[in-house]
């Protein structure tokens, strides 16, 4: 499950890069768009036009799960299962999503839920198949109180969890402006499974459908490569970052409710 | 607009004043800015000398006091008011630097389903009788959390980036408002470099989905994520172009001649996208 609480940190965007540069690596793929009434992975993926069914429909028995699956053009081994746009997140129930997703498990090696934002019913469903979390945040303090009570959650039900801190500026991090990458992982006390810098090609190839890690020269693809490689167990080292200032409140904040 | 009084005069004032506006901020998709918004909007109208409620609704994952920087303020919240654990008085918290602006924060340990939608809509109305402005902070999606946002307002202003997945969202969201309101848009982080390469969504691509009354165009500054975190609204500094921005779309919303946003190139390139929402 790829989830955050905050909205608009990268879910979408990690969830088709990475299911891509799994697929590269050779891995069958299913991404499922567990927000309903809001989807966005087709689009980010370029295949909004090629859907017939989606995934209410599968658990409706209205067609099959074969059929609802959308195989990627470029990526033989990568398929998506889209989200119904007219109906509501209580239109799947949290036993329906795992028995789904128990049998696309069966199907592939891995199967990424991309998550709704928030905590609410969609959340719920999005977790109730999922063995292990992965959270996309920011160093931005509202995307980490988010991302904290997301963990609360996830350690509730005892899904492991690792951490992609996404649109990282350095230049922001160094003048003591934005968190450190250390800061982040302190507070949330989750796994590092990568650091993805702020890019502007992220609006355009989201724009155009197009994952990066299509363009092997595009920095970001490469990044998102060595995140498909540690979610393999491969052991990658991190480029490190200069420590902040100004955040002294939260982190006192924090380690208050820690303690 | 009349004259407002300070919120602790406003308290005795019944039927005397006019109802306030009750206004929520959405958005569909998240990160899109609504919590930014609503605070420098917020903020933008109390320093016109409007007085100003804001609450966050969102329960569970509240973010508009870290904004406002009054996290350490927050005694009571939204859900203390419904269950009557305390009075409205004591859950409003006064802004640092203007007493016409007061905060409502949400529950942070509770969840969405726990707000009942009729003593939300009582809620808003008593901050009405007391406020000039009451702008409800939406959470992402269309769950129970928005519709509690949405319950109590009879006003919108949608927020959305120039991007296809928040233009489609918000797109969505609109259709879920009561159909004879005519909510506003805001574009946000508006890159005209990007756009000019043809990189962005230009304002007329997205007025061309959307074809909404635009409210205002916010222009992607760095400066929001350094104000973020320090919990100081750029609409309070007057050297400040995003804060520029949010003061003129105050200044529409208390009815001044306001000229509209200026338009970027017009690029056609997104046009197999339209297709697609």
């Amino acid at each position: 499950m790829v989830t955050s609480g905050k909205g608009g940190v990268g879910k979408t965007t990690t969830t088709a890069n990475l299911g891509a540069a799994l697929a590269v690596r050779g891995h069958r793929v299913v991404l499922i768009d567990a927000d309903i009434g809001l989807r966005n992975l087709d689009l980010v993926l370029g295949v909004e036009k090629r859907i017939v069914f989606d995934l209410v429909e599968v658990l409706e028995g209205r067609c099959q799960l074969r059929q609802a699956l959308i195989r990627d053009k470029r990526f033989e081994s990568l398929s998506i299962l889209p989200a119904a746009q007219t109906k509501e997140k209580e239109a799947v129930s949290e036993e329906q999503m795992r028995g789904l997703v128990d049998e696309l498990a069966e199907m592939c090696d891995y199967v990424l839920i991309d998550s709704p934002a928030g905590i609410e019913h969609g959340f719920r469903s999005a977790m109730a198949g999922a063995t292990e979390a992965i959270i996309v945040t920011m160093p931005e303090v509202s995307a980490i109180r988010d991302a904290d009570r997301v963990v609360g959650k996830l350690i509730e039900k005892d899904l492991p969890i690792r951490l992609i801190i996404n649109r990282v500026r350095p230049e922001m991090v160094r003048s003591g402006d934005m968190l450190s990458i250390e800061d982040v992982c302190e507070i949330l006390s989750g796994e590092l499974l990568g650091v993805i810098p702020d890019d502007e090609d992220v609006i355009d190839t989201t724009n155009r459908g197009e994952p990066l890690v299509l363009d092997p020269m595009n920095r970001l693809g490469a990044i998102f490569d060595k995140i498909a490689r540690r979610l393999e167990g491969e052991l990658i080292p991190f480029t490190v970052l200069e420590p902040p200032t100004i955040f002294g409140r939260f982190m006192d904040m924090w380690k208050a409710k820690a303690g | 607009m009349q004259e407002a009084q300070p919120a602790y005069a406003a308290a005795s004032a019944t039927v005397d004043r006019p109802l306030g506006r009750a206004i929520v901020i959405t958005s569909g998709k998240g990160g899109v800015g609504k919590t930014t918004t609503t605070a420098n909007i917020g903020a933008a109208l109390a320093a016109r000398g409007a007085s100003v409620a804001l609450i966050d609704a969102d329960v569970g994952l509240r973010n508009l006091d870290i904004v406002m920087g009054l996290e350490s303020r927050v005694r009571f919240h939204l859900l203390d008011v419904l269950e009557e654990k305390c009075s409205l008085d004591e859950a409003l918290v006064r802004d640092k630097r203007m007493e016409k602006l007061s905060l409502l924060a949400a529950a942070q340990t509770r969840e969405k389903e726990d707000v009942d939608g009729e003593q939300m809509r009582a809620l808003v109305e008593r901050l009405r009788e007391r406020f000039d402005y009451v702008l409800i902070d939406s959470p992402a999606g269309i769950e129970q959390g928005f519709r509690n946002a949405v319950i109590g307002a009879q006003h919108a202003i949608i927020v959305c980036t120039p991007e296809v997945s928040a233009v489609r969202d918000a797109d969505r969201v609109v259709g879920l408002l009561p159909t004879d309101w005519r909510p506003e848009l805001i574009i946000n982080r508006l890159r005209p470099a990007l756009v000019k390469k043809g990189k962005m969504l230009s304002i007329e691509d997205v007025d061309a989905i959307l074809r909404l009354p635009l409210l205002g165009v916010i222009p992607d500054a760095p400066e929001i994520i350094i104000a973020t975190n320090r919990g100081e609204p750029p609409a309070l500094d007057p050297n400040s172009p995003t804060g520029s921005a949010y003061r003129t779309i105050a200044a529409k919303m208390a009815g001044e001649d306001v000229p509209a946003p200026t338009a970027a190139p017009k690029r056609s390139f997104f046009a197999r996208l339209f297709g697609g929402l």
